[in-house]
Formats: C-alpha cells, structure tokens, sequence
C-alpha cells in the first residue's frame, strides 16, 4: 500500500512538473510535422525575393499585402478544414461569399452595420445547415449536395441588382473597416478577423471533446457511432461552421472591394481545398489540422502573389499552381505511407 | 443458496428483423450478478443482433429488457453506457487515426474548464492500464493504427473496462489473442466476476467456455434453443443444439463416380493458408467445413490468383499452373464464385443479361460490332438452364432474390464450363427454395464431370453435398475423409479445437495469432 501510494505522489509531481515540459513536446512534434509546409514557405520566399524585380517582395508593405490576400482564403479554409477531416466536402462556399456579400450589403441600410453583418453571417449559416442537413441526414454523397446548393447560392445571389455590383456607400465606415482597417498603421482587419477564426477554429477542432470526436468520426465512422457520438449532429454542425467562416470571409470580401458583387467569389472553393489539401487534411477523414491549413494557404497566397509580380503569364500562373498542389499533396501521401 | 444471486439483466420475448430476416424470435435471456454467461450460435444464429440491442445500437421490435428487475429502454450507446453496460465488439471499433488513450476514453473525454484536458487523459490511461495490469498495452501515445491486433484488441477490452461497470459483453474476443493474452484476459474476467459483474461471452471456442462460463445458452436461426450449466456442460447436448437443422432439411447427394484427379494441391503456402495439400477428382464434391475466419476464403481467393502463392504447387490434369491473376485462373479452368455476391460477384446494377454475358465478351463482341445474336444465345442459355426467375434478361440484378442472384453468379460461367468450381458459402442469405435449387444446380455440375470445391459454414448442408470432407482450421487441413464417416458433432468439435472428450487439443493456441476473417 505505502509504496504503491509513494508511487502516486512520485508520479503526481512528475506529472505537473512535466506538464509545461509535455506541452512543449507535443508543440515540438506537430512542429515537425510542419517542417515540410515551413521549408516550402522559405523556399518560395526566397526565390520570388530574387525572381520578383527590384527585390519588391520581401517589402514589409508588400508582405502585409500578401497577408491580406490570404486572409479571405485563410478563413474559408478553416472552415473546410472541418469539413474535409470528417470526410465531407463543400464546393458551395465561394458562392456563398457571393451571397452573404449581397445580403449584407443589401441590408446595410435598413439594418445598420450589425444588422448588415449578421445577415451575411446568418446567410452562411443557413446555406451551412442546408448542406449539412443533406449530407446527414440522406444518403446524398456531400459532393453532390453541395454542387447543387453551389448552384442554388450563384443564382440567389445574381438575382440581386440584376447581378450587377452593389456598392457600398462611403457612409458605412464601420463595415467598411472590416476590410480596409489597419490597427496600428499597419495591420490589416481582415488578418486580425483571420487570426480570430484561426485560433477560434483551433481550439475548437484541437481542444475540445467535439473536435476530438471529428477526428474519431472521420478515422473510423462505425467506432465513433459505438462511442455514443452522434455523429449526424457533429456533421450539421461543422457543415454549419463551414457556411459561416464562407459567410464572414463574403462580408470581407465585399468590404475589401467597395461593393458586393453578385459574381464574387467564383473558384474560391478550389483555392481554399488547395490550401486545406496542402497543409496535410487527407481526403479520406481523420487527419488533419489548422494550423497545417494556414500554411498552406499561405503557400497558395504567396504562388498567386509572386507569380504575378514576377509578371508570369496567367496561362502560366495556373500550371504552376496546379503542378505544385500535386507534388505537394503527392510528396505528403508517400511519406504517410511510408510510416504506416 | 439462501441468498440467491439477483437477476441483473433479463430480456423477454425479444424479436428483431431487418428487411424480411427475422434476426431474433422472440428470444429469452438472463444473466446474473457475477455470472459469466456464454451465449453460443452458429454464424448468424442471432448472437451479435442480440448483444447490439443490450448496448442500444439497435432497437427491438417486440420485447422487454429488465435490468435489475426494472424495465429499461436502451435507446442509444450513450445510455447503454449510463446503466454500466459495455460491450467489446468483435470488429474493431477503434478510430486508427488517434492515439491509445484518445480511443480509451472516446466519447467520455476528461475536460478542464470546458476544454480537452489532454494531460489528464494520457495521465488517466497510464494509471488505468496499470490498474489493469496491461503492460502490453504500451505507450498510450502510440496510434492505434500502427498496432497490431492483439493490442488494438487489448485497448478494446481495457476500453469497456473504464468507468462504472456492471454489465460487460465481449464478442469472440480472443480471435486474435495468443495462449497467453488470452489467459491474462480470462484472469482479469475471473476477477470481475467475483465483483458481481455479470458477463456475456460470445466464442466459437468451446474448450474456453467449458473453462469460464458458469451457464451457457443457444441461439439458433434467432431462436433461443436452451440454457445449460456449464458444470453439467454436455457437449454432443450442446453440438445438436447448435447444429440440430439435420432433421428438417434435406440434402440430395449427388451420386459419386470419381473420375481422373483434376486439381491437385502441394504444400500451398499463401496469405492466410499455412502448407495446404489435397487433390479433387472429376464428378467429386469435396467440401471445405471450417468456422468463420479459419482461412478457407483465403485459400480459394489463391486457387483463382487473386493472392499470392508464395509457395507450394497447384496442378491441373497434372500441369502446374502459375496463377497471378483470376483471368489466367479462368484460362486454366479455374473458376470462384465467391461467398460476397453483391460486392465480388455482380454488376447490381446492370442487368441479368448483362451479367450473364459479360465473362464472354471475347465471344460475342470480337471485332467492330457486338455479335447480338451470340450474345443473346448465351444469356438465353443460361437463363433456361438454370431456371433463373424472372427470365427477363433486362431486369436490373439487384431486383432478383438472393437465391437468384446467386444462380446468375454460377449460371455466367456456364457458356464453357470450367473444369474446377469454387463455391465459397453459395447459401449464404438464400431462402430455403433457392437452396434447394443450388444444390441441384451442384448435382448436375457433378453430373457433368466437373470438380467442385464447397466452402461452407453449413455444417449440415457441407457434411451432406460433399463426397469428400476437409476440416479447415486456423489455415490448415486438420483432417479429412469421405464425408459419409463424419459425424456432425465429431466435426463441431475438431472445429472448435475440442476432442469428444471435452479435453482441449494439445496444439490448441499454437498457430492463433494468423488466423484471419474470412473474405476480410
């Protein structure tokens, strides 16, 4: 008994002197893990700093240019991060930027700013809880659900203003803030929103009993089922948070421009799977993370970025982009088969 | 005895269906504190239907549970969980992509100010596992992909063991446990039992149920047969309880006329099949009897190629024949129908004629323009041949009855009958009609001078088509003969790896760790 007791204590205070010690380890480990995504960055960075003239690219001004590129992306990627760990998908999110930007704009006046925001958010989420009440609760592949709210969401949205741009007016500063105010001089809103939803959406997928049962019910579906996880509430529900991180990254969108625009949007589905794909969520469920997903969407800001400045083709700018999704995405399958 | 033991768990009247299979029949049940209870049942007997509704996966039509004399409904897991019912499943129900300790306390995970205490988790799973006294179990951090499965089975057990516990359900756990494993796991029931848990143990493992249980009860066709103790445990009792359909059905034999040797076997050496060697003659059924997971799916999936041999001979007419793909098998005269129709045998979607036609493109769609009239022959063929019904040659598979379904995946190869037949489990989910057409279906196949290999769980059905018998287990011929010399309860018990003595084999728990599902 007393010795088995000695054990607990030794153990205890082994324990709470190797918290600190065990959270730095765990860091350490998923550091590593990152290690590929960071070297990439590096090594974009480096070469548009040579290739883009004048050495323009490394310019502060132009790296808090960079970040504010990527922060719509970063933000709809978080919310795909979710989706695609749990084995979904949802092509519908660009559309939806569309969307929530015309509803709030179009509301801006009657509502207030706040009224305006949170319409646009609302947008999002309704579109989220129609995804994923499809994808639950029926046998519908989420592919097609929401290749058809996608369509749904691009003609709900061209029917505003007979789809012509809605502009925003120069009375509305605090929405127009939201994408064009810079704290301190310098940093952008729509980074510090990002930087919002990123730690938001990593505490939610990383430390809570819900995001572990995401990566329970995308590793294995029928073990997460006996655990007692309803799973269909858990689907809904990120396909929920999916739609609103679409419905925020529209109201930026919108802001950033002056006006909504009925056609926004368009293809911002596939830039922000290419960012959750690269920063290593597998497409098969259960692996994945956020902070994998920022990076990547920062590799996908800076190609988009320096293959402009450096005055690449457009032709061009997309072979690049495409070839370095499957290299990357190739380069990270092998190495996840090889430490099986 | 004053004192009797309280009922702790007890179902009345169950009945369970899924589509037109009546699962369950109103099935009675009861276990007591501190009881290991062995529930017992051929492959499809009802067990795992009944231990899903004890853990709340699934809802009975009719019948009431007791738990300690107070009527319950177990709608989900979760409250299955709250009443200390914990069920190990027999397949594995882990989530590969997370560590140990995450899988441990999946769906009841510590928090700390409404956040993941991941600290305390792995914590709690070290001290957990030495409460357990699961060493084995390893570092908790480990993901549970990278295991092997006697240690994703051992998570799996110390898993159930978490939390309050009064009712535990273990589905075939020592599959794939060694000797010693699977000491270590009776040790730590034993243990339980003396705590007045009440245990329900599903094996086909009669010498480890004579060893733990304290009562033991049938199920067969959904049915509840009897309940012995086991101290009075009457093995022949027990064999025609499990088996005993003999009586109700019959089984035409065909007749026997055993011509040249066609395939014949040396030391094969495959996935899951450990130096297997017999021979099948022309006009001969040789039937393949073993339990669920003792490798025979695995040896026919080599006959055809579709597993490497990686040593040992197959001869055909004498020739040996290398085999690296089912379409060389085919060429050789090989042919499998395999035991999951729906998944390997069939386009369900497309239609009968489409099946029955598709193995002979090489007939009918040579050159520029399909041959129609070929085409059609050959599903006219096989439809009159083998009385397959609806005769609409347009109608999608996946309409047809199981029974019939199964005919179109024998009829399709039928155009140009190949010289050796695998049937690996053909009754499987055919109702009692159809069987009968596909026992005659294998009768004229004989008839015909072909050489059909018959895998089969059916104990009856096997013992009574075949001419030949080979007992199958854990990968290996345990022993063979006409199958006329058998007796069923001779076979149950080689199976199970009992002698008639009720005295384990000595062998026994030497070569468990390979053995496999089938078909998995």
């Amino acid at each position: 008994m007393s010795s088995s007791e000695h054990r607990d204590q030794t153990a205890n205070s082994n324990a709470a002197t190797s918290q600190g010690h065990q959270l730095l380890m765990m860091l350490f480990k998923a550091g590593q893990g990152f290690l590929p995504l960071l070297a990439a960055i590096v090594v974009l960075l480096v070469v548009f700093s040579l290739w883009v003239p004048q050495g323009r690219f490394l310019r502060f001004d132009n790296l808090v240019d960079l970040a504010q590129q990527i922060a719509v992306n970063a933000i709809l990627a978080f919310g795909l991060t979710l989706v695609i760990l749990i084995g979904g998908i949802d092509l519908s999110v660009g559309a939806v930027v569309a969307v929530a930007g015309v509803v709030s704009v179009s509301l801006l006046t009657p509502a207030g700013p706040v009224g305006g925001l949170l319409s646009g958010i609302a947008a999002g989420v309704l579109f989220g809880l129609f995804n994923g009440l499809f994808a639950a609760r029926t046998a519908m592949p989420p592919f097609i659900v929401t290749l058809a709210t996608m369509l749904m969401a691009r003609g709900f949205a061209l029917g505003f203003n007979e789809s012509r741009p809605l502009p925003i007016s120069e009375q509305q500063h605090l929405f127009l803030a939201l994408g064009n105010e810079r704290w301190w001089g310098w940093l952008p809103m729509p980074v510090i929103l990002m930087f919002v939803v990123l730690i938001f959406s990593a505490i939610l997928l990383h430390s809570t009993r819900f995001g572990q049962h995401l990566f329970a019910i995308g590793g294995n579906r029928e073990a997460a089922r006996l655990a007692g996880i309803t799973i269909a509430t858990h689907e809904v529900l990120v396909y929920v948070f999916c739609g609103a991180c679409a419905g925020l990254a529209g109201i930026i969108h919108a802001a950033q421009l002056y006006s909504a625009e009925p056609a926004a949007g368009q293809g911002y589905e596939l830039n922000a799977i290419a960012a959750v794909v690269l920063g290593g969520t597998s497409f098969s469920g259960g692996v994945g993370s956020i902070p994998g997903t920022l990076l990547g969407a920062i590799i996908i800001g800076i190609l988009d970025k320096g293959l402009n400045q450096a005055g690449v083709h457009f032709s061009l700018q997309y072979m690049v982009k495409g070839g370095v999704i499957l290299a990357a995405v190739w380069y990270d399958v092998s190495r996840r088969r090889l430490s099986r | 005895m004053a004192n009797a033991p309280t009922c702790l768990l007890e179902l009345r009247g169950i009945s369970k269906h899924f589509g037109g299979v009546q699962a369950l029949d109103r099935v009675d049940f009861t276990l007591q504190e501190g009881e290991i209870h062995a529930l017992l049942g051929e492959n499809g007997a009802g067990k795992s239907t009944l231990i899903k509704i004890i853990g709340g996966v699934h809802q009975p039509d009719t019948g009431e549970i007791r738990i300690n004399n107070a009527v319950v409904q177990i709608p989900n897991v979760r409250t299955a969980e709250r009443l200390g019912i914990r069920i190990i499943h027999q397949e594995m129900a882990l989530a590969p992509n997370l560590s140990i300790a995450e899988n441990l306390y999946l769906g009841r995970e510590p928090r700390r100010f409404g956040l993941l205490d991941r600290a305390r988790m792995f914590r709690d799973a070290e001290r957990l596992k030495t409460e357990l006294d699961l060493p084995e179990i390893g570092d908790v951090r480990t993901l549970v992909g990278q295991l092997n499965v006697a240690r994703q089975q051992l998570v799996e057990i110390a898993r159930a063991l978490t939390g309050e516990l009064r009712l535990l359900v273990l589905d075939e756990p020592t599959a794939s446990l060694s000797e010693a494993e699977t000491e270590a796991l009776f040790a730590k029931l034993r243990r339980l039992r003396a705590q007045g848990v009440g245990i329900i143990y599903i094996s086909h493992r009669l010498e480890e149920i004579q060893r733990l249980a304290d009562r033991i009860t049938v199920l067969r066709d959904g049915r509840s047969i009897g309940t012995q103790l086991a101290a009075e445990l009457h093995i022949p009792q027990l064999m025609t309880w499990m088996v005993g359909r003999e009586v109700k059905d019959r089984y035409p034999r065909p007749p026997y006329q055993p011509g040249e040797v066609v395939l014949r076997v040396r030391n094969l050496r495959a996935p899951g099949v450990n130096e297997v060697s017999f021979e099948v003659r022309e006009g001969e059924v040789v039937g393949f009897a073993g339990l669920v997971g003792a490798g025979r799916t695995e040896l026919a999936r080599a006959l055809v190629g579709l597993s490497p041999i990686q040593s040992g001979q197959v001869l055909l007419n004498g020739n040996p024949l290398r085999l690296r793909s089912p379409r060389e098998a085919r060429r050789a005269g090989i042919v499998l129908v395999p035991e999951d129709r729906k998944r390997e045998g069939l386009i369900l979607t497309r239609s009968v004629g489409f099946n029955l036609a598709l193995p002979w493109t090489r007939l009918w769609a040579r050159g520029i323009l399909p041959n129609h009239v070929r085409r059609a022959a050959i599903i006219h063929n096989a439809i009159r041949n083998y009385s397959l019904r609806p005769g609409n040659p347009n109608q999608a598979v996946n309409t047809l009855s199981g029974g019939n379904q199964q005919k179109v995946v024998v009829a399709k190869w039928m155009e140009q009958p190949p010289r050796v037949l695998i049937l690996d489990e053909p009754t499987r989910g055919v109702d009692v009609g159809a069987r009968e057409d596909m026992f005659t279906i294998i009768g004229q196949l004989v008839t015909q001078r072909m050489a059909v290999l018959l895998i089969s769980s059916d104990l009856p059905e096997v013992m009574n088509l075949s001419h030949r018998l080979v007992l199958y287990r854990e990968g290996s011929i345990v022993r063979e003969g006409p199958a006329a010399s058998f007796t069923p309860e001779e076979v149950m018990l080689e199976l199970t790896g009992v002698t008639a003595e009720g005295k384990p084999h000595q062998q026994l728990g030497t070569s468990r760790g390979s053995s496999n599902k089938d078909g998995k």
